[in-house]
């Protein structure tokens, strides 16, 4: 891949950063492993920027351990995220899956914020996320943040209904190395691992990298699909060097992904993609006598080719070149003993190029500024509070595709965002905490529906054109929520009520194709990316999980209902975009982990109730999709072979329900079986 | 040679009125700057009180022949409080319990010698006589005692701190 960098956002990037570096300070910076052992549960800076323990954060917010990774059957972090509550994990395809919280399930999902060690994985060119472009490998992971609800005040646009943010192993005093090797059924194969080298008492190695591929399911004909559809395969590296001089700890580092596999686009068609990714990544981190400062930025690159047969002219490549740079700096500042401010700004910049939209560049430029505030009144009140500004900037520059269907100065456009999260925490004696909490977020409109412009196959005689339109405005997203949670010995209960308003949601043109006539210089019809209407989400979640000796439990339930003010499903279908229809209602989740020295024995028992999911037919007809229920058994076993090896098998969906992955196409059986060595 | 074992957690469980040792030697790695190399602590007891022989001897047991943490080596020796002198030659000191009486000569030795003291007995801390208490019931509650640390010349990195009490 071409890597051009213009030298004025270089520049800019390099004076942000300076301009905001602060005097000198002692430094030490979040060692997540060491808290953890420390305070005897999981530690985690998602949620208002500070270390806070697992069990008193002021936001529903899951944390998966290494351990937990370990042990688990599943094989990615959409695997390992769907067994808890509020978590809906749609594979849509073998490649494919997208991951909603708290309703609203859709392809693309554009709602959730996904983060490595903070730096974004999200992809702006779509607004979605491709779980096998990370750049990250289980073995190499720490742990898996997940907050539910908007956390726009501390993330910024697009942590709309949640944030992921996978954290990954720091180096420590020895070397250590994960490797796993694994074959399937289905093509399965994997080669992955990762390396962590001290070089110096100061200067640390981290190294990591992944081969993958497996076939794809099989897709019925009475779906529309490319004449030739993509098996999974995914390449990745990456690495970094951590230098500490004097308490201040200092990152750089970067990563190169390919991926290819066939995807639902938001449309619902079926499509090939191919992928590549790079990034480039540095970051700052000291403590000072009052707090600590942190200087983040990074530079993501993505080549997107979308495959043929989605486009009129299938000869043309579909080719979509994101490059977003961004600078972040922050600081904690202790106001007493007990009392936190939390004060950071952002720039960003983020540019789509491609031949296939109003101009050859449509981009944005991003300035924010944000506070928290943790307040502690009494050792049984604490009281977060969290703003955030955004003001953005929509520019157009280069060749203007021609006919153009909107007036260059609609790209000119600038608007100004405010968002927030409040939360109050209760402890209810000693072992029992309420939590009241809520905010207000944005999801931004992809460079792709503020810009495409794409001639799609149709039988009319008229040319027909799927555009973005500049004037688009952010989705505004509304979240409440109750919870309760409370340790009874080793067992922890936690019941959580949550009501979601989700104003304005963008969705792409189905096939009822609304449309806009031009006729010059000759006749074309053009569906927009339109802002089709509101929905609200609202449920419950309960969970416990304990332990009985040597095995451990978890389950949970999530009840969820959406009501919808959203384009009509009646045929021919104007918007792909139903949440009532394609969330589902009822899902449980049952998970046992048993461990006899050096056997290990872990099975997730999952129930999803039926839905229908948007595809478009073979004749093709966009069309609402019967899912069946479903009852899914995952299980793996491990055999330690000596403490660094063990062999294990695993399987998911060993019950072979259809419906599993929640997608018009049905689920099958995969079953690996291989060899996972760390020390 | 001796061998050193890691930290984990669970491994030799204290009872509820003794010092979690591997949270104790935890709390070791957050000072600033970092240590390394090999720490010896001082185990303070006294001999004449039951309560505070039991608890030395527990940490002992705990503590072994060496706790590894970070880039340092924990060992452990009883000091009867009757003779901890200037508590020179060592950087930390468990503070048993049954020593309340003691606990002022204790502070100001340690102060002299930059010792950080850490003990499961809560009112030396809120006294502001230990740097640091630790308790493991009914979860994991560490508190950090402000003079007493700026009195010992001690400091803790800021993510230990933003997760501890601080009094």
């Amino acid at each position: 891949m071409r890597v051009s960098v213009p030298c004025a956002s270089l520049r800019l990037l390099l004076l942000t950063g300076v301009a905001l570096c602060p005097a000198a300070a002692l430094a030490q910076a979040v060692d997540y492993q060491a808290l953890q052992e420390t305070v005897g549960e999981p530690v985690t800076t998602s949620v208002t920027g500070k270390p806070q323990r697992a069990s008193e954060l002021p936001a529903s917010t899951v944390v998966i351990t290494r351990t937990d990774i370990a042990r688990s059957p599943a094989r990615d972090v959409p695997g390992l995220l769907k067994t808890y509550a509020g978590v809906d994990v749609n594979r849509w395809t073998a490649g494919q899956s997208d991951v909603a919280v708290r309703g609203g399930v859709q392809t693309y999902n554009a709602r959730l914020l996904v983060l490595v060690d903070g730096r974004q994985v999200y992809l702006d060119h779509y607004g979605m996320t491709d779980w096998n472009l990370l750049g990250v490998q289980l073995e190499e992971i720490q742990q898996i943040e997940l907050v539910r609800g908007p956390a726009n005040a501390l993330f910024g646009f697009n942590a709309a209904s949640g944030v992921v943010n996978i954290i990954t192993r720091r180096v420590g005093d020895a070397p250590s190395a994960a490797a796993t090797a694994e074959l399937g059924n289905h093509g399965i194969g994997k080669l992955a691992g990762s390396l962590t080298l001290p070089i110096t008492p100061m200067i640390g190695l981290r190294m990591a990298g992944a081969h993958a591929r497996e076939d794809e399911r099989n897709v019925s004909s009475r779906l529309a699909q490319p004449l030739r559809v993509f098996d999974v395969a995914s390449d990745q590296i990456s690495g970094d060097v951590t230098a500490v001089f004097d308490g201040l700890e200092a990152v750089i580092g970067g990563g190169h992904a390919v991926n290819r596999q066939v995807e639902y686009l938001p449309s619902q068609l079926l499509s090939n993609q191919h992928y590549l990714s790079s990034n480039v990544h540095g970051s700052v981190a000291r403590d000072t006598s009052w707090g600590g400062v942190t200087l983040n930025g990074y530079i993501n690159w993505l080549n997107a080719k979308y495959g043929a047969g989605t486009i009129a002219n299938a000869n043309d490549a579909l080719v979509l070149k994101n490059r977003i740079i961004v600078t972040q700096a922050s600081s904690l500042v202790s106001l007493d003993s007990t009392n936190m401010l939390r004060l950071g700004v952002e720039y960003r910049n983020n540019r789509l190029v491609s031949a296939f939209q109003f101009a050859e560049r449509i981009a944005y430029d991003v300035v924010s500024g944000n506070a928290m505030l943790d307040l502690h009144p009494d050792d049984r009140v604490s009281l977060t509070v969290a703003g955030r500004l955004d003001q953005l900037w929509l520019h157009q520059s280069g060749m203007i595709s021609q006919p153009a269907y909107d007036d260059p100065r609609d790209f000119d456009r600038a608007f100004t965002r405010f968002s927030f999260n409040a939360a109050v925490l209760v402890h209810t004696g000693k072992q029992g905490l309420l939590r009241i909490n809520g905010g207000r977020g944005y999801q931004l409109p992809s460079l792709a529906t503020f810009g495409s412009r794409l001639p799609i196959a149709t039988p009319s005689p008229i040319p027909v054109f799927v555009a973005g339109s500049p004037r688009l405005s952010p989705v505004l997203m509304w979240s409440g929520e109750m919870s309760y949670s409370h340790a009874l010995g080793a067992t922890r209960l936690e019941a959580t009520a949550f009501v979601t308003r989700t104003e304005n949601a963008i969705a792409s043109p189905g096939d009822g194709l609304q449309t806009e006539l031009f006729l010059s210089p000759q006749p074309s019809l053009v569906a927009r990316f339109r802002a089709t209407g509101n929905y609200t989400t609202y449920g419950t979640e309960l969970s416990a999980s304990g332990a009985i000796g040597s095995l451990t439990w978890r389950g949970n339930y999530t009840w969820i209902h959406t009501d919808e003010q959203l384009t009509a499903l009646t045929l021919p279908i104007p918007y792909a975009l139903s949440p009532r229809s394609t969330t589902p209602v009822h899902k449980a989740n049952l998970t046992l982990g048993y461990d006899a020295g050096r056997l290990s024995i872990a099975g997730v028992a999952r129930y999803t109730s039926a839905t229908r999911q948007f595809a478009f037919s073979s004749t093709p007809q966009l069309l609402l999709y019967h899912v069946d229920d479903a009852l899914a058994l995952d299980a793996r076993v491990g055999f330690r072979l000596t403490p660094a090896l063990e062999a294990f098998v695993a399987g998911e969906n060993l019950s072979l329900a259809n419906g599993a992955a929640v997608s018009p196409i049905p689920a099958d059986r995969r079953v690996r079986g291989g060899l996972r060595l760390a020390f | 040679m001796l061998a050193v074992g890691p930290i984990a957690l669970g491994c030799a469980a204290p009872l509820a009125a003794e010092l979690n040792v591997p949270i104790a030697v935890r709390v070791v790695s957050f000072v600033q700057p970092s240590p390394t190399g090999l720490i010896t602590v001082a185990i303070l007891y006294d001999p004449g009180d039951a309560a505070s022989e039991a608890e030395a001897a527990s940490i002992e047991r705990a503590v072994g022949s060496g706790l590894s943490v970070g880039r340092s080596v924990v060992r452990a020796h009883r000091v009867p409080v009757s003779t901890m002198g200037s508590l020179s030659g060592y950087r930390v000191a468990f503070v048993t319990a049954g020593l309340r009486t003691e606990q002022g000569s204790i502070a100001i030795a340690a102060n002299r010698a930059s010792v950080l003291t850490i003990s499961s007995d809560r009112a030396c801390v809120q006294t502001g006589r230990c740097v640091v208490g630790v308790t493991a019931s009914p979860k994991v509650q560490i508190t950090v005692n402000r003079a007493a640390a700026r009195a010992a010349n001690i400091r803790f990195g800021s993510a230990f701190l933003m997760l501890v009490k601080e009094i």
